[in-house]
């Protein structure tokens, strides 16, 4: 290769030193937030009254503060820094670069407003509102055009296994925000998503676990093998398991989704795939964790020494257990226990305070002496964050895997031969819990005590010192002939083509039966073969190819979208193009009156999916408790579904007409009236806002137009529907004694509350 | 293995080979893959081929939901087995009359009724806006025989707030709560009709 120009370049420092110090700030308050709530699950006046300050809200903000704006900035920090040098190219654009920074800064900041106001699309870690979707979208789209036009002009054409995690990222978080996020405005500040019941569970839980996979470890992963193997001074494991766990790693993720609605009535075979797929998951994560963990070998020495070294061994380790505690707890028995329970919350804090927490750290600590040229503060208070950190850690996650457990076994026990609930009451198996929830407060305490003394420590390092942009002398190399793959090259190869036909093969044989099926067996293990018998003999063919693909920016990114979305398309295509009449399972929801779905709205603006689930398990225990098992028809015209993912409080599904309206009003008032001991929220200021019955015409003809029967009413009509079924339940509450305006929004959610379950029988086949 | 000093490369690492391209000097090792990582993948890869043979096309599984409603069956069978006749007003009686029915019955009740009815069973009565009515009076809204009063325990009075609650305790429960009710009163009380307000 001839030597080109030599250029010096100096990297866009700046950027990478304004997400590093919003991270810093961002994980405070994320952390600060989901310390309170946690308080509020053991003292539920320490929301004080204030609907702002209430749990349902707060979680959703705790969680997408975490998500989004803590490891979001981590994210984009460590991405710029590494970037720029394993490319050899400044960020392409410093207006881009500055837009993705405040842009994403001012999401934040209307997402901590929106939440606590109510203002949520009611699913989880995509609760923000659809102009806010909107600005995320488009400066997700800011963040990948900054990227791909540097990788554009880089000067190192070969691409680092750092940037194919980021690539991955970025491609896979944009399809997935993107269809996630498909909904129909009612007002600037409503909407309701476009998929509903089964179809949006099956959705969001694509792209709820993905954004697990996607914003919280393919990124970290990328940043885990250009920081530590820099901290540690030692060269990479290996490369060939960066193939091949990078590979599968993408292509494996996306399918386990489904594990979320184990047990549940989501079909069987989507049921099956998440289960599966979760456990050939579990080797492609352990890559990652041996490719870290290994690099350290020989470096171990500075696990003394360096707190750097520290935070990446315990950081990764962590994502080693977590990612087994993963495939375990999607194995469907596993599942029956633990899902619903805190078993699930110390499982991603695992993951979350961990792993990203300590990985964050680990690169901060590494950072900031380079970025502002002058060592860090003190040492020691990066060691004594280190232990406060993973003795929180360890107290939360431990208190939680015993919360679970213990709160799991208690729901599932029976008594006299099995014919009756030990514990028929829920608030006995909350109250066994409670000293074990207070554990997780301590503990996330010690955590965020630990961040806090960090951000004092880059503080008093950074105060007063200069800022300084790297810089590297790079040659202007003309590009070698022969270098592109193009469109053949990219396809028309032995590991593009040999994993084509494995794959096809595979779905033949999953997805029919007979003799198609047996084909499609023999039609897999004949390719396999192939492959193995081409990869033996021609094995270096293999290795260029890839050498070749890793100089092509387009085509890799192309082959990873291919990767990435096709495990999506094919849980997801067959559930939204079958009518989903026809997923009903013999029972149809009725279509909600007018002052019923107002109450739905306001069971999604209070968060109560956040504690409660509306989906009876197909498991005894669950029969037992709630009643016969939910069916597919009976959410099907829920736009979002709720489904739910957490039972703090008991399911819901069944719960219309259990009670009467003075239980329901009593209970919403102060929950302790009925039940004592309870951790709910009172929900006093449901009695005193007025019902929003003005909304409600748009509402319904959004819902008519994504395809919810609702008659043609008139907007008069639905006014009058409305407030005429208000009067009457105002006017029973009345008779039991309990005096409330029929336009208050208290009387609009019981109406809800009550109809939850009310099913009317499909009509005989070919009906509707 | 912190013994070893940081400088030296461990022993295994020689013969290794290393790629040549080296990245803001990050170098990357070519080391084979763990077999034990490769076993606990190729072993994913076949309980998946097995397990979705087993569940999906062996035919032999059966689905969730009628399994389900197979276990409920046998659950209702067994029930139904060891049932006592909740029609006998003079067991009932008895059982009023026994502490061990009373006393776990008491226990049930402070736990799961005392919310409505008050630890006084006493409801209403004692406090208006309480949600039940008093179940020491001999005023009694749907019937005050015990196999009518064990009725409405045990079905429930939905329009009135009143849960049906043999499903969850089961009968045996339900019948020690309906006894402590009865150790309230006495046989040949007078019973008078209550209509509910």
């Amino acid at each position: 290769m001839t030597q080109g120009q030599k250029v010096t370049i100096e990297f866009n420092d700046k950027i990478v030193r304004q997400f590093l110090l919003a991270t810093l700030i961002w994980g405070v308050v994320g952390m600060l937030v989901g310390v309170l709530i946690a308080t509020q699950l053991n003292f539920w006046q320490a929301n004080f009254g204030q609907a702002w300050l209430s749990f349902g809200r707060l979680r959703p903000l705790h969680t997408n503060a975490v998500i989004f704006a803590f490891v979001g900035n981590m994210m984009f920090a460590g991405i710029y820094y590494s970037t720029q040098r394993l490319v050899k190219a400044r960020l392409a654009s410093d207006f881009l670069s500055a837009l993705h920074f405040w842009g994403w800064q001012l999401i934040i900041v209307a997402a901590a407003i929106t939440l606590p106001l109510g203002l949520t699309r009611g699913k989880e870690y995509a609760e923000l509102i659809w102009p806010l979707n909107i600005a995320v979208a488009v400066i997700w789209v800011v963040f990948a055009a900054n990227f791909f036009w540097t990788l554009a002009r880089r000067h190192e054409k070969s691409l680092y296994v750092a940037i194919w995690f980021y690539i991955g990222t970025i491609i896979t978080v944009a399809m997935l925000y993107i269809v996630n996020h498909l909904s129909i405005p009612t007002s600037l500040l409503h909407s309701y998503p476009i998929f509903g019941g089964v179809q949006d569970g099956l959705v969001q839980w694509w792209y709820g676990h993905n954004a697990v996979a996607f914003f919280l470890t393919t990124p970290i992963l990328g940043i885990m093998y250009y920081f530590l193997p820099k901290a540690a001074e030692r060269p990479v494991y290996s490369y060939r398991l960066s193939v091949i766990h990078f590979w599968s790693l993408v292509f494996l993720y996306i399918w386990a989704g489904p594990h979320h609605l184990l047990n549940t009535s989501l079909p069987n075979w989507l049921q099956m795939l998440g289960m599966t797929f979760s456990l050939m998951l579990w080797a492609p994560s352990w890559g990652g964790m041996l490719n870290g963990l290994l690099t350290l070998r020989g470096a171990w020495g500075k696990l003394r020494t360096d707190p750097v070294i520290k935070f990446f061994a315990a950081g990764v380790t962590f994502y080693g257990m977590a990612t087994f505690e993963g495939p375990l707890l999607s194995i469907k028995s596993v599942n029956a226990l633990g899902h619903y329970t805190d078993w699930i919350i110390g499982h991603v804090h695992a993951g979350a305070l961990g792993w990203n927490g300590f990985m964050a750290a680990g690169m901060i600590y590494w950072l900031v002496p380079r970025l502002w040229n002058k060592p860090l503060h003190s040492q020691s208070l990066a060691n004594l964050h280190f232990w406060l950190g993973m003795f929180g850690i360890l107290l939360y996650v431990a208190a939680m895997w015993a919360s679970g457990i213990s709160q799991g076994l208690m729901l599932n026990a029976t008594a006299e031969g099995g014919t009756i609930l030990k514990y028929p009451n829920f608030i006995e198996t909350l109250n066994a819990i409670r000293p074990l929830m207070l554990l997780r407060v301590v503990g996330g305490g010690l955590y965020v005590t630990g961040f806090l003394i960090m951000g004092w420590n880059v503080w008093q390092s950074i105060r007063g010192a200069r800022a300084v942009n790297g810089s590297m002398e790079v040659f202007v190399e003309a590009p070698a002939p022969g270098e592109s793959l193009g469109v053949r090259g990219t396809f028309l190869n032995a590991p593009v083509v040999y994993t084509t036909l494995i794959f096809v093969g595979s779905c033949v044989w999953m997805f029919t039966s007979g003799w198609l099926n047996l084909l499609g067996l023999l039609a897999t293990m004949f390719c396999v073969l192939l492959a193995i018998g081409h990869f033996e003999s021609r094995g270096k063919a293999w290795a260029d190819w890839y050498d070749r693909l890793l100089v092509n920016a387009l085509p890799f990114s192309v082959l990873t979208f291919l990767a990435v979305a096709v495990g999506g398309l094919i849980q997801i295509i067959p559930m939204m193009s079958i009518d989903r009449r026809l997923q009903t399972e013999d029972r149809v929801a009725r279509v909600y009156t007018p002052l019923e779905l107002a109450g739905r709205d306001l069971y999604v603006r209070e968060g109560c999916y956040n504690c409660h689930s509306q989906m009876i398990r197909t498991l005894v225990p669950d029969v037992m408790r709630y009643g016969d098992y939910s069916r597919l028809g009976e959410s099907i015209w829920d736009h979002p579904y709720q489904w739910g993912s957490k039972r703090t409080g008991p399911d819901l599904a069944r719960i219309g007409g259990k009670y009467n309206h003075a239980w329901q009003y009593d209970h919403l008032e102060n929950p302790r009236n009925i039940s004592t001991g309870s951790n709910m929220p009172s929900y006093t200021w449901l009695m005193q806002q007025p019902t929003d019955y003005a909304a409600l015409p748009a509402k319904i003809r959004v819902q008519r137009l994504l395809g919810v029967p609702f008659p043609s009413w008139s907007p008069a009509m639905i006014d009058t529907l409305a407030k005429t079924q208000a009067k009457e339940i105002a006017q029973e509450l009345r008779a039991q004694g309990r005096y409330v305006d029929p336009d208050r929004e208290v009387v609009a959610l019981i109406a809800y509350l009550q109809s939850l379950g009310q099913t009317s029988q499909a009509p005989a086949a070919g009906g509707q | 293995m912190s013994a070893m000093p940081p400088s030296t490369p461990p022993p295994e690492d020689s013969g290794i080979k290393i790629r040549e391209h080296v990245y803001d000097g990050i170098q990357e090792y070519d080391q084979r893959l763990p077999n034990w990582w490769l076993f606990t993948l190729y072993g994913a890869i076949v309980f998946w081929l097995v397990y979705w043979f087993a569940q999906m096309l062996s035919g032999l599984a059966t689905a969730d939901g009628p399994a389900v409603d197979a276990a409920m069956g046998r659950i209702a069978a067994a029930k139904m087995a060891s049932s006592i006749d909740v029609t006998n007003d003079a067991k009932f009686w008895e059982m009023a009359a026994a502490p061990a029915f009373t006393d776990a019955g008491k226990q049930t009740y402070t736990s799961l009724c005392a919310a409505c009815h008050l630890a006084s069973l006493r409801g209403k009565s004692e406090n208006p806006a309480a949600v039940g009515p008093d179940l020491t009076d001999t005023a009694w809204i749907h019937g005050g025989t015990p196999k009518e009063v064990f009725a409405t325990v045990a079905k429930g009075v939905v329009a009135k707030g009143m849960p049906a609650w043999e499903p969850m305790l089961g009968q045996k429960k339900t019948a020690e709560v309906v006894a402590y009710l009865l150790s309230h009163h006495k046989p040949g009380d007078p019973i008078t009709v209550e209509v509910s307000k």
